[in-house]
C-alpha cells in the first residue's frame, strides 16, 4: 500500500508541472469566477425574487428556489460529467505512456516496487488527480451558488464523485493499452473509443431493435453488453436532487459497474506489465 | 558470497510491432563474487544490456536463472540492495534533482534522506544545481545525476550501463573516483561500458559477451595470458647494434624495442648485457595484449 501511495504520489508530482493540468485549473478558475461575478440572482426567502439568469428574466413566476435552478444544475451537472471524462481522458492520455518511456521505465522498474503496485500507483494517482479537478470545479459551483441564493446543496458535489466513478472505466482501458503500445494517441484514443462504447451501450434496449431478432440482434448485445452505461450514470448524475424516485439500486449497480470494468480493465493492463519486457 | 550468479539464461526477442526480434542472450553463464568490481564489454548488439536488464527483472528470460546478493531480482529485499543506472535515463524534466532523490530514497526506504541526498548531490557535483529542473541539465549532468541515483540508499550492488557516456574526461575521472568509493565501502559494482580502458582499470574481473554468449571471463592477468614480450625504451645514442645482440628488436613504428621471453633470468641477463655496453634504460613494460585485442579476437574468430 505504502509503495502505491508513493507511485501515486509521484505521479500526481508530476501531473501538476504539466501544461494541461495548468490550463484545465485556469479554466475551471474561470468559469467559477464567471458565475462569482456575473450570474445575476436575487433571492428572498428561499425564492428568487427576479429569476433571472444571467440577467434575462425568465417570465415565470416566484418559484422556489431549488426549483427555478433545476436547469442550471442539471447543466453543470453534465457539463462536469463529460468535462471529466473527456477533458480527462485527453489529459491523462500521455501520463502512463510517459512514465513507461524508455529510459524511465527501466529505472523505475530497478526500484523496491512490484510492477502491478507501479501501474496500480499510476491509476490511483490519475483517479485523485481527477477527483481533485472535479472537485474543485463542484465544490466552487456549490459555494458560489450557496452564497449567492442561500440555496445548499450536495448534488454537484455528489456529480463529481460519480463522474470520478464513471472516469474509472474509460481510464482503466486507457492504462492497459498504454501498457501495450506506449503511445499517448492510442491510449487517448482508447478513452475516446470507451467514452462512445459507453454512450451506444446506454441505448443497447433502443438500438437492439434495429437489428432484426436473432444473431444479429444477439451479437449487437452481446458486444454492448460489457460496456459500462455512462449515459445512465451521467442522467443519475444530472437529476440527484430532483428525481422524483431515484432507484438507489440501480445507481449502485451503475456505480459498481463502472468501477468494475475499469478495474477489469487494469487488471488486464497488470498482466500484461508484468510480462512485458522493457 | 557471490553477488550475481546466472545460469543458463536464454533470451529472444519476438519480432513484434516495431521491435528486432532475434536472440540476445544464448545460456549466460556467470557469477560475480560480492565486493569486486566487474566489467561486461562487447560489440553492439552482443547482449549486454539484455543482461543487465535480466540482472534486474526489467526484461524477463526465456529459461535459466538468476540470483542477486542470495535472492531473487524481482523481490523487494533484492531491490532495496541494488541501485541500477540504465544506459538512457529519462527523468521528469520538471522535477529538481532533489525531488528526484528523494522519490528514490521513499521507495529505497531511506531514514536520513536529506542528508543522503545532500551528500550523493555533492559527491557528483551537483550540490549548486539542486534546486534546479533537470529539464534545464547538459546530457554530462543528468548521467551524473544518475550515478547519483544509483548510489542513492548505499546499495550493496550497483549496476550501471555505460555510466560515463557524456561526461566529460575530468568528470570520469571523478566518477572513477566516487565508484572506487563504493567499492571500498565494500558495494559490488557491475559496468557495462564501452571505454575499455576505463573498464581495464577500474574492474577486477572482466566478462566478454558476444552473440548473447559469455566468451571469456576473468581478471586483465587472465585474459591476456602470460607475459611472454616485453617492451623497453632505450636513451637515444644507445648502441642499436650491441642492443640488438642481445635480442631485442627494434620495432619498426616506434622507437620501442621487443624481447621476446617467458624468463625473467633471459630478459635480465640481456638487459644487464646491453647496459654494460652502454646502453641507457628509460623504459620497461610487459607488452600485454589490449582489451580491444582480445575483444576483437572474440568477435574475430565467432565471425
Amino acid at each position: 500500500m505504502k509503495r502505491i501511495s508513493f507511485a501515486a504520489f509521484d505521479l500526481l508530482k508530476e501531473a501538476v508541472a504539466r501544461k494541461w493540468i495548468v490550463a484545465v485549473s485556469v479554466l475551471i478558475t474561470l468559469m467559477l469566477l464567471t458565475l462569482a461575478f456575473f450570474l445575476r440572482l436575487d433571492v428572498v426567502d428561499g425564492a428568487l425574487a427576479a429569476s433571472r439568469f444571467f440577467g434575462r428574466d425568465m417570465g415565470s413566476d416566484i418559484r422556489a428556489v431549488d426549483i427555478e435552478l433545476k436547469p442550471l444544475f442539471q447543466a453543470a451537472g453534465g457539463l462536469l460529467f463529460y468535462s471529466c471524462l473527456i477533458l480527462g481522458a485527453f489529459i491523462t492520455a500521455d501520463f502512463a505512456p510517459g512514465l513507461l518511456s524508455p529510459g524511465r521505465i527501466e529505472h523505475t522498474l530497478s526500484l523496491p516496487v512490484k510492477r502491478w503496485e507501479l501501474l496500480t500507483g499510476m491509476f490511483s494517482g490519475v483517479l485523485i488527480l481527477v477527483l481533485l479537478g472535479c472537485m474543485y470545479a463542484a465544490g466552487g459551483f456549490t459555494v458560489i451558488l450557496g452564497i449567492k441564493t442561500g440555496y445548499w446543496t450536495s448534488a454537484p458535489v455528489v456529480t463529481g464523485l460519480l463522474a470520478v466513478a464513471a472516469f474509472c472505466a474509460v481510464y482503466g482501458p486507457m492504462l492497459a493499452v498504454a501498457v501495450f503500445f506506449r503511445s499517448s494517441a492510442v491510449s487517448g484514443a482508447a478513452g475516446g473509443l470507451i467514452i462512445s462504447l459507453g454512450i451506444m451501450a446506454s441505448y443497447r434496449a433502443e438500438m437492439a431493435g434495429m437489428f432484426q431478432p436473432g444473431t444479429g440482434r444477439w451479437i449487437f448485445e452481446i458486444l454492448t453488453a460489457p460496456f459500462p452505461r455512462i449515459v445512465k450514470l451521467s442522467t443519475f448524475a444530472m437529476n440527484l436532487d430532483y428525481a422524483v424516485s431515484t432507484d438507489w439500486l440501480e445507481l449502485v449497480r451503475l456505480i459498481a459497474g463502472h468501477i468494475l470494468f475499469g478495474s477489469a480493465a487494469l487488471i488486464v493492463g497488470i498482466l500484461g506489465f508484468d510480462k512485458k519486457d522493457f | 558470497m557471490k553477488a550475481i550468479e546466472a545460469s543458463g539464461l536464454y533470451k529472444t526477442y519476438s519480432g513484434f510491432f516495431r521491435r528486432k526480434g532475434g536472440r540476445a542472450l544464448d545460456g549466460v553463464d556467470l557469477k560475480v563474487d560480492a565486493g569486486t568490481a566487474f566489467g561486461l564489454i562487447g560489440l553492439n548488439g552482443a547482449g549486454k544490456t539484455t543482461f543487465i536488464k535480466t540482472v534486474l527483472d526489467v526484461v524477463k528470460p526465456d529459461k535459466g536463472s538468476i540470483r542477486i546478493l542470495g535472492g531473487r531480482p524481482e523481490d523487494i529485499q533484492t531491490r532495496m540492495r541494488t541501485g541500477y543506472l540504465p544506459e538512457r535515463l529519462e527523468m521528469p524534466g520538471a522535477w529538481t534533482p532533489r525531488s528526484f532523490l528523494r522519490s528514490i530514497c521513499r521507495f529505497r526506504g531511506v531514514r536520513d534522506f536529506e542528508d543522503q541526498i545532500r551528500f550523493r548531490l555533492s559527491q557528483v557535483g551537483l550540490a549548486p544545481e539542486a534546486g534546479h529542473r533537470i529539464r534545464t541539465f547538459s546530457k554530462g549532468m543528468k548521467r551524473r545525476l544518475g550515478v547519483a541515483a544509483a548510489l542513492t540508499g548505499s546499495p550493496e550492488l550497483i549496476v550501471l550501463d555505460e555510466p560515463t557516456d557524456g561526461i566529460d574526461p575530468i568528470g570520469r575521472l571523478e566518477v572513477r573516483r566516487i565508484l572506487e568509493q563504493e567499492k571500498k565501502r565494500g558495494a559490488t559494482i557491475f559496468i557495462n561500458s564501452h571505454l575499455l580502458t576505463e573498464t581495464e582499470r577500474f574492474c577486477d574481473r572482466i566478462g566478454i559477451i558476444h552473440n548473447g554468449r559469455i566468451k571469456r571471463e576473468g581478471s586483465m592477468k587472465e585474459l591476456c595470458g602470460d607475459v611472454d614480450r616485453w617492451r623497453a625504451a632505450f636513451e637515444k645514442g644507445s648502441d642499436e647494434e650491441l642492443i640488438r645482440k642481445q635480442g631485442f628488436e627494434k620495432e619498426t613504428d616506434s622507437d620501442d624495442w621487443i624481447f621476446v621471453t617467458s624468463s625473467l633470468e633471459d630478459l635480465n641477463r640481456a638487459l644487464d648485457s646491453a647496459r654494460a655496453g652502454g646502453a641507457l634504460l628509460s623504459g620497461l613494460r610487459p607488452d600485454l595484449k589490449q582489451l580491444d585485442e582480445i575483444l576483437a579476437e572474440v568477435a574475430g574468430g565467432e565471425e
